[in-house]
């Protein structure tokens, strides 16, 4: 009877600590969601926990009208729907050329490609090159240079090798070509993979700031979080925080808007979340399999 | 004779030839596909390794790709610069330091993690609980920091006003700006943005484990702890060691959690930059900020140096004390 108890008083152990990190994990976020949804000059008081004091559409309605703010917004969207799906193109079909055994130098390009995944020039050289080929201070430099993602160029490659050969054979006996099978035949059968590829790229794209801060100048192609790093950053200095926080117009302020932009950044991943998780287990042990 | 065996050699080697080409011909499309993605490697993996030798010249960015070769060879000048910054010590041991630190406690919260679910005897609080531990993995630095500001701001932080009105604190802590904080702040951000993340590797790995030991040792007698440390925990390790080779290989960037950089440049200011200040920003700094290229490529290959170094010696260790290895 003695083990009973103690497995009893391990399991309530166990369960105030899983609880105790469910906390931890979750409360962040609802904590940001409330307040952005309270009045900006009122949230500067504090004590709010569970639910807005004041409540306010206020400041996702200055964050829609703030050209600052929106344009950014569009900026950002733009360069997820566009930077995936020319990155999911692109690494699939060169992956699908890869994934034929009896390739020409199929050696020579797996060894350039795996050479690739190791070692890079650094940022300053990489900085020089966008520099010349004119991708500076452009919209093409979020989507063109991150096309082609060496890391799941190998996922898809062993993906591929995997479809059954008679599939392609049969699409060649009727003289299709090789664009025409890889559209009508191999990217109908692997739905998976291109969601997983999909996914992931979207996150990525959807959430860059890095390459804004580096490789872009011009207002007007700001991406949405890097202007949320821009807040941060300012804030960051105290003394200067209370006076941007109340550097305000009307109720909301600039952190209330700010809420509403981290809000608005996270709510389409929470969205895509149940399709993410879906692939994303298998994306993981893919990806550690495979190295 | 010897003239016939010649004739046939040349003649079985154009047939070779000729069989080669019409194979080649054959896969032109394919070679066509794989041909576009080997220029993108072309221009945005290889031309940049080239650029290296910039951090040995007087590279001036007026003279575009063709100037990392024409420009005036310096030797090792940038690289004695660099170690002779006043402020060379500072950056490498804020590197080294908030490198191992990250390593030391990422690295072993997701397996902590993976135990403590895979113990939780209700499923669907398990995987309530899992699926919001990896939800912070999918959003951007940025926001964790704007998180971390709205809990944590001296000036409007949450923790600081509650603390303060239940009178437990009498002036806010400035955890944001005191260099003495910087460190915990970036690793406690990384344990709680990653931890549900790698879990899952290591949730996949306990899940492969023979439900029959289990039932095994109970029959033994042996309590659970016993059956955490000598089946769980036994039925991880391969996962385990992967995971460390992978950490250790990548410790510069912060282990495989990364991102030393984004917590770099979005904690830091200048109040707290003697702890936050690391190779990575202060080589972002002086090249793109002030335009010493050559100079903030050269603190760039210090760091890859390093940084390879480290993937191949770990691999190497790994390789000789446990069998198991990436490559």
């Amino acid at each position: 009877m003695g083990q009973k108890q103690k497995d009893k008083i391990m399991d309530s152990f166990i369960t105030v600590i899983l609880f105790l990190i469910f906390i931890v994990m979750f409360y962040p976020f609802y904590y940001v969601l409330i307040l952005s949804f309270n009045k900006g000059t009122d949230s500067l008081t504090g004590a709010i926990y569970f639910w807005p004091r004041s409540f306010t559409f206020e400041n996702y309605e200055r964050f829609l009208s703030d050209p600052h703010w929106y344009k950014a917004f569009l900026v950002t969207i733009m360069r997820t729907l566009s930077g995936t799906v020319l990155g999911v193109l692109l690494t699939s079909i060169v992956a699908y050329g890869l994934s034929h055994q009896q390739l020409l130098f199929r050696k020579t390009y797996f060894t350039i490609i795996i050479f690739a995944m190791y070692f890079s020039g650094g940022l300053i050289p990489y900085y020089v090159v966008l520099r010349s080929i004119g991708l500076l201070n452009t919209f093409g430099v979020y989507i063109i240079p991150s096309m082609l993602s060496t890391f799941f160029l190998l996922i898809a490659i062993s993906f591929f090798r995997d479809i059954p050969g008679e599939l392609k054979e049969s699409a060649h006996m009727d003289g299709a070509s090789e664009l025409v099978i890889f559209y009508k035949v191999i990217l109908p059968v692997s739905m998976p993979l291109i969601a997983t590829m999909s996914l992931f790229t979207g996150v990525g794209q959807w959430n860059s700031w890095l390459d804004s801060a580096y490789f872009v100048q011009s207002d007007n192609l700001r991406t949405l979080a890097f202007r949320m790093m821009e807040v941060i950053n300012k804030s960051n200095i105290p003394m200067d925080s209370l006076a941007i926080a109340n550097s305000s117009s009307a109720g909301a302020t600039s952190y209330s808007l700010q809420l509403a932009a981290m809000v608005i950044s996270v709510a389409p991943i929470v969205c895509v979340y149940p399709f993410l998780q879906k692939y994303f287990v298998q994306g993981v042990m893919l990806g550690s399999v495979k190295g | 004779m010897e003239v016939e065996t010649k004739v046939s050699h040349s003649v079985q080697w154009s047939h070779r030839r000729a069989q080669f080409f019409k194979q080649l011909k054959k896969q032109r499309v394919l070679h066509l596909f794989v041909g576009l993605g080997m220029i993108f490697l072309l221009i945005f993996s290889y031309t940049p390794m080239f650029g290296i030798l910039m951090a040995f010249k007087e590279y001036s960015i007026s003279s575009g790709i063709k100037g990392i070769f024409t420009s005036e060879w310096v030797g090792l000048k940038h690289f004695n610069e660099f170690v002779s910054d006043y402020r060379f010590g500072e950056i490498v041991r804020n590197t080294l330091v908030l490198s191992f630190l990250k390593v030391l406690f990422t690295f072993p919260a997701p397996i902590l993690l993976a135990i403590l679910l895979n113990e939780a005897r209700n499923l669907r609080f398990k995987k309530i609980v899992q699926t919001v531990s990896y939800l912070p993995h999918f959003i951007s630095w940025v926001v964790v920091a704007g998180i971390a500001f709205s809990f944590l701001s001296a000036d409007i932080g949450m923790i600081n006003k509650a603390l303060m009105s239940l009178g437990l604190i009498d002036k806010p802590m400035d955890i944001l700006t005191n260099a003495d904080h910087f460190w915990g702040l970036a690793v406690g951000s990384a344990v709680w943005k990653e931890v549900g993340w790698w879990t899952i590797i290591f949730l996949a790995a306990i899940a492969g484990i023979d439900p029959t030991l289990y039932e095994a040792a109970q029959i033994d007698g042996a309590g659970r702890l016993a059956r955490i440390r000598h089946i769980t925990f036994q039925g991880m390790k391969g996962t385990i060691v992967v995971v460390l080779i992978l950490t250790i290989g990548s410790i510069l960037g912060g282990g495989l959690v990364g991102s030393n950089f984004e917590q770099a440049f979005l904690f830091g200011n200048s109040i707290n930059n003697s702890t936050s200040e690391i190779v990575q920003t202060y080589a972002f700094k002086v090249g793109l900020r002030d335009g010493r290229f050559s100079y903030a490529a050269a603190i760039d290959l210090i760091q890859s140096i390093i940084a390879v170094i480290l993937i191949f010696s770990s691999n190497f260790i790994a390789k000789r004390a446990s069998g198991s290895s990436l490559f």
